[in-house]
């Protein structure tokens, strides 16, 4: 079974002591639906000029968090480098 | 080895769903190995692969180049190649088209842009329950759930107020094309075009294509703080979006962001109704707003299914799935798998989580307006809490006679206070 505990959401906010993957875009397949930036404001932008996605200040996130963020993205477009 | 749906598990026949979803089918589908066919129609090549399981129903929805939405159409049933044309919309593209078109407006919908409707949206709460309480209830439908998310949308998309029992009355015309008998002739509103080329089969569709143009034209001239005028004015890489995808996409948002926010909201409701302690466990803890709008969609699932097309040869659950066969998601069962949501039959508004399948199973597809709608839920739900405002249930659930729309047509309900 590889879904998603359906609690991990919450409780993988608080796993700074986890370890960190960095995300990066794919912006030929990002489609701009703001489900990261949602997810994580201090990580995702959606930018107001071409309207896809941008990974600010590094892309860094908890392991366990970065898989949820990556699963959620509907256009697949998330991924960890 | 693949197994043959039989008549007694038969899953489409719209009539059973007068008495709500036919869990026990899905159940049975869901603990078969592979993927099950399901005749459909009179022709054997009508049926369709029955997808049930949450994790297939993602692993589908998230694999879009195998699984077309562009292809036959995204019902059960097959349109002709001209009316497909011309009723695509952005729910029947693929890539490069659907990436496209959704780019160009997709910033109108992100959860950070939602927000700057969050004020109007409240008020349009506080009103229909300020109606519903001072006529100690009555049915929920059309006091509340019909009401709100068209006050919304049409607001939203910037319709004046004197137009909107217009489009109230268009799109009633639109949800009787879901289900049965049509009352309109083929010519109301004026409308000269073949009914198959309109969607829904329907005259209405010709009379909201007509009035979101002019609506158009007006916000070209005068630009408002509309939703209307960020679509005219919607650009990316250069890009404008065409005449005819304007209206089919003012089309969609009048109809999708006014029958399912609708069904979701009297789901809602009646859940509420059923189990008053999870109302109360809302009002004592307001932190559990977000699972709880959660929960309601997860309880709800506004749309039933959608349909994909096979475009090679594939594989399924380790079911042989041949190109141009019909592949059908069911999120209906998705929402009640027992291996994804634990007690799925239990509505436990601090289930959280995030995994129903209500606006899709996941993929690119994944429902434009899900941030909109999650507002006018959670703005519902939270006035509620705040006015310690229960349900009753006074009379029966009238449903829809449909396999698509979970739609409920009237609820009686009285304010419990």
């Amino acid at each position: 079974m590889n879904e998603p505990n359906p609690n991990q959401d919450e409780q993988n906010k608080s796993t700074e002591d986890s370890e960190c993957v960095v995300l990066v875009v794919d912006t030929n397949k990002c489609i701009g639906s703001g489900m990261c930036e949602m997810l994580e404001e201090t990580i995702f932008l959606i930018n107001e000029d071409t309207n896809l996605a941008e990974v600010l200040g590094g892309g860094a996130l908890a392991a366990e968090r970065a898989a949820v963020v990556v699963d959620r993205c509907p256009a697949s477009a998330i991924s960890v480098l | 080895m693949t197994a043959v749906i039989e008549s007694s598990q038969n899953v489409t026949d719209s009539s059973l769903y007068l008495d709500g979803i036919p869990h026990d089918r899905f159940a049975a589908l869901r603990a078969q190995p592979g993927i099950a066919w399901h005749p459909y129609g009179d022709d054997d090549s009508a049926g369709f692969w029955a997808v049930t399981r949450h994790r297939d129903i993602k692993e589908v929805s998230k694999n879009a180049e195998t699984f077309s939405s562009a292809l036959g159409h995204t019902n059960l049933w097959d349109l002709e190649a001209d009316a497909l044309e011309a009723r695509r919309s952005l729910i029947d593209t693929d890539a490069p088209d659907h990436t496209r078109l959704r780019r160009l407006i997709s910033s109108v919908f992100t959860p950070k842009n939602i927000r700057r409707w969050e004020d109007l949206t409240r008020s349009v709460v506080s009103d229909v329950l300020d109606n519903f309480e001072a006529n100690e209830g009555g049915d929920w439908v059309d006091l509340v759930a019909a009401p709100l998310p068209i006050r919304v949308i049409l607001a939203v998309l910037g319709v004046p107020v004197e137009d909107a029992d217009y489009l109230v009355e268009l799109s009633n015309y639109l949800v009787e094309g879901t289900g049965g008998e049509q009352s309109l002739a083929p010519d109301a509103f004026g409308n000269t075009t073949e009914l198959a080329l309109l969607p829904f089969n329907s005259p209405a569709s010709h009379a909201m294509f007509e009035y979101g143009a002019r609506l158009a034209d007006l916000r070209r001239n005068e630009p408002q703080d509309d939703m209307v005028t960020m679509l005219v004015q919607a650009e990316a890489d250069g890009e404008k979006l065409s005449a005819s995808e304007f209206r089919n996409l003012f089309h969609l948002l009048v109809f999708a962001g006014n029958e399912t926010t609708r069904t979701a909201l009297s789901h809602g409701a009646v859940a509420f109704a059923d189990h008053p302690d999870q109302l109360q466990r809302l009002c004592d803890d307001r932190s559990l707003l977000d699972t709880a709008t959660d929960e309601v969609l997860r309880w709800a699932t506004p749309i039933l299914h959608m349909r994909r097309t096979a475009t090679v040869d594939t594989e399924l659950a380790g079911t042989a799935i041949s190109a141009n066969q019909k592949v059908v998601m069911w999120y209906a069962s998705a929402n009640r798998d027992e291996t994804v949501f634990d007690d799925p039959f239990s509505f436990n508004v601090g289930r959280g989580g995030g995994n129903q399948f209500s606006f899709g199973g996941g993929g690119p597809h994944f429902c434009l307006g899900a941030f909109l709608a999650r507002l006018e839920i959670s703005a519902l739900f939270d006035e509620m809490a705040s006015r310690s405002l229960g349900l009753r249930q006074r009379g029966e659930i009238v449903r829809s006679p449909s396999n698509f729309v979970h739609g409920i047509l009237s609820v009686d309900m009285e304010p419990v206070r």
